[in-house]
């Protein structure tokens, strides 16, 4: 862009730059200059001046002050939560973990159990095991491309 | 290191450093600092002041998360901004679908309800029939336009920030206002005519 020589198409693209401020002084004083001769784009630099002006004016509505007394907590409780469930989840994988290998120790390495047993005992876990990650992985690849998830049935 | 968030006048690198070693009490910096600006961001993209709450409380919360991968060089709003605006566009197709199901199951009548409280000015602005109109003007801009000016005006961002927000050239920024305000004036003079 030619700031001695503005076309009025740049001049209406930098109005957007002079009215919000993030003009740079010699971009500025271009502009000035060529608004001063051009009617046309002094024209649009007062519509689009007025316009920012009304859309300063929109008041948003406040938010009464509990809600704000109380916005904190609730982020906190969330983090905070959160936290819980890391530790419930660390939990219960070290008391499966520690539940599992007493089984092992105590019922599949008995020797005193009957061999039978403790096969029909190991093939029925890797059965619930193996259907287990089979539905899990259904249900997560099902939710990742299932592009009607998110509506309520 | 036990900070007090409402007497040290922290900076926002400081308070995610604290966050970043362990002191989620300094996360509370941050929270009351930009909290407004969270809601009312949210609330002018979802138009809807209890979702604008819980997702912009839910951004937080995944911001918190998240710190831990934050660049500290970065300006922490723009980045939050990415996390929000995900929410609540997700949130609003989400609401889409849903509107859309009612309207299949139950008929116009629920539909109007609905797209009704959607667009509904009185919840987001206070009472005043040109800022009213210049809304009605706004919803009726695509989401590209209508987001690019509620950051300028409404957020008072930089061009700068609002391009590290949208992921675009800062040199776009200005070129993409024109146009977006250009089509917001030709909106409201056709809402001006009727």
């Amino acid at each position: 862009m030619n700031y001695n020589k503005l076309t009025c198409e740049d001049a209406q693209v930098l109005i957007m730059g002079l009215i919000d401020g993030e003009l740079t002084s010699e971009q500025q004083e271009s502009l000035k200059k060529h608004i001063d001769s051009c009617s046309s784009c002094r024209e649009q630099y007062e519509l689009f001046s007025k316009l920012k002006e009304e859309t300063l004016n929109m008041k948003l509505k406040p938010l009464p002050e509990m809600y704000w007394d109380e916005y904190w907590t609730h982020v906190y409780n969330k983090i905070e939560r959160r936290a819980g469930w890391i530790f419930i989840s660390i939990g219960l994988i070290l008391i499966v973990s520690f539940g599992f290998y007493e089984f092992v120790k105590d019922f599949l390495m008995n020797s005193t159990q009957p061999l039978i047993l403790r096969a029909g005992v190991s093939v029925l876990g890797i059965g619930i095991i193996i259907t287990g990650i089979s539905v899990l992985r259904e249900k997560l690849m099902v939710r990742k491309k299932d592009k009607y998830r998110s509506i309520l049935r | 290191m036990v900070i007090n968030w409402k007497e040290q006048m922290l900076t926002d690198k400081d308070a995610i450093l604290a966050c970043q070693s362990g002191n989620t009490e300094a996360f509370r910096h941050l929270v009351e600092k930009y909290k407004t600006r969270a809601y009312y961001s949210a609330l002018l993209l979802t138009k809807n002041s209890e979702d604008a709450l819980d997702l912009s409380q839910d951004a937080f919360f995944r911001a918190f998360r998240s710190l831990n991968r934050f660049d500290t060089s970065k300006n922490f709003y723009t980045w939050f901004y990415k996390i929000l605006r995900n929410l609540c566009i997700n949130h609003i197709h989400r609401r889409e679908k849903i509107v859309q199901m009612v309207h299949d199951d139950d008929g116009a009548d629920a539909f109007d309800r609905l797209e009704h409280e959607d667009k509904n000015p009185e919840e987001i602005f206070e009472e005043n029939e040109r800022s009213q109109m210049l809304w009605a003007g706004l919803n009726k801009l695509k989401e590209t336009d209508r987001e690019i000016i509620l950051l300028k005006e409404f957020d008072d961002m930089s061009y700068q920030e609002i391009a590290d927000a949208l992921g675009i050239p800062v040199g776009s920024v200005m070129s993409r206002l024109f146009y977006a305000r250009k089509r917001l004036l030709k909106e409201v003079e056709s809402l001006n005519e009727l």
